[in-house]
């Protein structure tokens, strides 16, 4: 029956085998692989995030309205917005 | 991919216009008069209101407008109740739905706001007074 050996002995024979060197020199890489990984899974994560907040987020004007339609493009849609709140304010009312 | 696709087909579907109103639809066509609809204006946090803007581009079709809406002043502003069939006709403030229509004869414009209910006739009441004393006060 074979005899189980010790941590040194085991130390000793990983050195003499090379396994600690390829250890050694495998972890890091691997590490740095996983690293890679979780930041590339996290950017794309956070880029999708923040262009769903994009496309969702009201803007100012969008608050004010919903859409407007006109006969003629000469004006920017909130100038119509400006003219609907302006007749309502007029001061001589 | 998936995911952008159906967040893009969201955004479109959520800003596709509203139907146009047959008032805008009228003076749309007119050569002279620049129609504008504004869809869902917002008065307050739970009221919006679409609105129909004409703008007389010359005297000639301000003075058009004023016959077919049969605006009989000639300065300030001309307010009324308009049916919302026929934005001519003055009705009274509990016939809703209808138009609460408003000229401004310096600017050649008319406004007119559809009102659908009560709360809505009341909440523009509101946003008027709010906003004019906002106005006033910070001049």
């Amino acid at each position: 029956m074979e005899r189980k050996m010790t941590f040194e002995e085991l130390w000793e024979r990983g050195e003499r085998d090379g396994l600690l060197v390829q250890l050694k020199q495998g972890f890091p890489r691997w590490q740095r692989r996983r690293r890679m990984r979780r930041t590339a899974f996290v950017s794309v994560a956070v880029l999708l995030v923040g262009g769903a907040i994009m496309l969702w987020h009201p803007s100012r004007e969008s608050l004010r309205y919903d859409s407007v339609c006109c006969n003629r493009n000469v004006f920017p849609d909130s100038h119509w917005a400006d003219v609907a709140h302006h007749i309502l304010t007029i001061e001589s009312l | 991919m998936y995911l952008v696709l159906s967040l893009a087909l969201a955004v479109c579907s959520c800003t596709r216009e509203a139907d146009e109103d047959p008032l805008y639809l009228k003076y749309s066509l007119r050569q002279d008069i620049t129609a504008a609809q504004l869809n869902g204006f917002r008065i307050n946090d739970s009221v919006k209101v679409d609105v129909v803007i004409l703008v007389a581009d010359d005297s000639a079709s301000w003075q058009s407008m004023k016959e077919e809406f049969d605006i009989r002043t000639s300065e300030g502003v001309t307010s009324w109740l308009g049916n919302i069939d026929n934005p001519r006709q003055r009705v009274k403030r509990s016939e809703v739905p209808l138009w609460r229509a408003m000229a401004v004869h310096d600017d050649h414009t008319i406004a007119f706001y559809r009102i659908a209910t009560a709360e809505e006739f009341d909440a523009l009441r509101e946003y008027q007074l709010t906003m004019t004393e906002n106005n006033i006060f910070a001049k």
